[in-house]
């Protein structure tokens, strides 16, 4: 599978999923026009990738400086697809990384990886 | 005349403590360069981080539900991928704590649901606002296209107070709504 990289725009995210080594990240501000349109192909490559491994290790880092609550939703979707594989046997790892001072991205990473039991979740204050 | 009528718009506006105004057609192209505008005078003004983060995001979820939901639109049809959408937006700055609002007309026939639904996140406190975020991120409340949509849920957890909501009824068919998010 080839992988993906998107450069990051005013309203999108840098996007870079290494489907050899298994390492992905989403860096930047996110409120897309569309956002089913800028994710979804993207996401549908993932969970193809991601239904073919019943083993190995994969680490998923998010990096998000703003999102919008549409935005919102698909981070959701990605974490409950992260989870799937752990439980399927991969090794998943998922870092969220936020500026040290933003409270509220910090707060935001805490709620969407209470719920991660199979993931590790790491969250990586950055200095910024 | 000319100067003196535009003036006492922007007079207006100022005795409110509105610092900035849009009145129309609303895109998406719109929120860009609004977004811009709203982050470079917020630097200059020097407002602590957190602050501009607040404004940025209830100005960007308020403006998207105006895109959205918005009942003036071209065209009329919903779901259309081009569309122009009226309403206001104003970002006032009163005893420094700034303010998102956004009004725009509404179907009547449906502000008894939005009005419910309103009410019910206004009353939240913190916690429970938090739970039903994540319940319609994970589609375990059904997300209605109008009112249960979780922009507002956003807004409420991000304005320092409860959010307030008001309606005019026009005719039989239109309500012109407002939303006001203090940060």
């Amino acid at each position: 599978m080839d992988n993906i990289h998107i450069e990051a725009t005013e309203r999108s995210p840098e996007i870079n999923f290494n489907f050899q080594d298994n390492v992905y990240l989403i860096k930047g501000e996110s409120y897309p026009e569309d956002v089913p349109a800028f994710f979804g192909p993207n996401i549908n490559q993932l969970k193809d990738h991601l239904a073919d491994m019943d083993s190995g290790k994969v680490t998923f880092n998010f990096e998000l400086i703003y999102f919008n609550s549409t935005s919102a939703k698909v981070i959701m979707q990605l974490f409950d697809l992260l989870e799937d594989s752990a439980d399927n046997g991969v090794d998943v790892t998922v870092n969220w990384i936020f500026e040290s001072d933003d409270d509220n991205m910090e707060e935001l990473g805490e709620e969407f990886g209470e719920d991660l039991e199979s993931v590790k979740f790491n969250l990586v204050p950055q200095e910024s | 005349m000319l100067a003196t009528n535009l003036y006492n718009i922007r007079q207006a506006l100022n005795e409110q403590g509105i610092i900035f105004c849009y009145s129309g057609y609303m895109t998406e192209a719109i929120l860009s360069g609004i977004g811009q505008a709203i982050k470079q005078k917020m630097v200059i003004e020097e407002a602590d981080s957190k602050t501009m983060r607040g404004v940025f995001s209830i100005f960007v979820e308020q403006m998207q539900n105006v895109i959205r939901y918005s009942a003036e639109r071209i065209p009329e049809v919903t779901g259309s991928e081009s569309v122009l959408s009226f309403g206001l937006l104003t970002v006032g700055n009163e005893n420094s704590a700034y303010s998102v609002t956004c009004g725009n007309k509404v179907l009547t026939k449906d502000t008894e649901k939005l009005r419910s639904h309103l009410e019910k996140i206004s009353k939240m406190d913190q916690k429970e606002l938090k739970v039903l975020y994540k319940q319609i991120l994970k589609g375990e409340v059904p997300e209605g296209s109008k009112g249960a949509g979780v922009g507002f849920v956003d807004i409420a957890r991000k304005a320092s107070k409860p959010i307030e909501f008001d309606f005019t009824t026009l005719d039989d068919e239109y309500t012109f709504f407002a939303l006001k998010a203090f940060i």
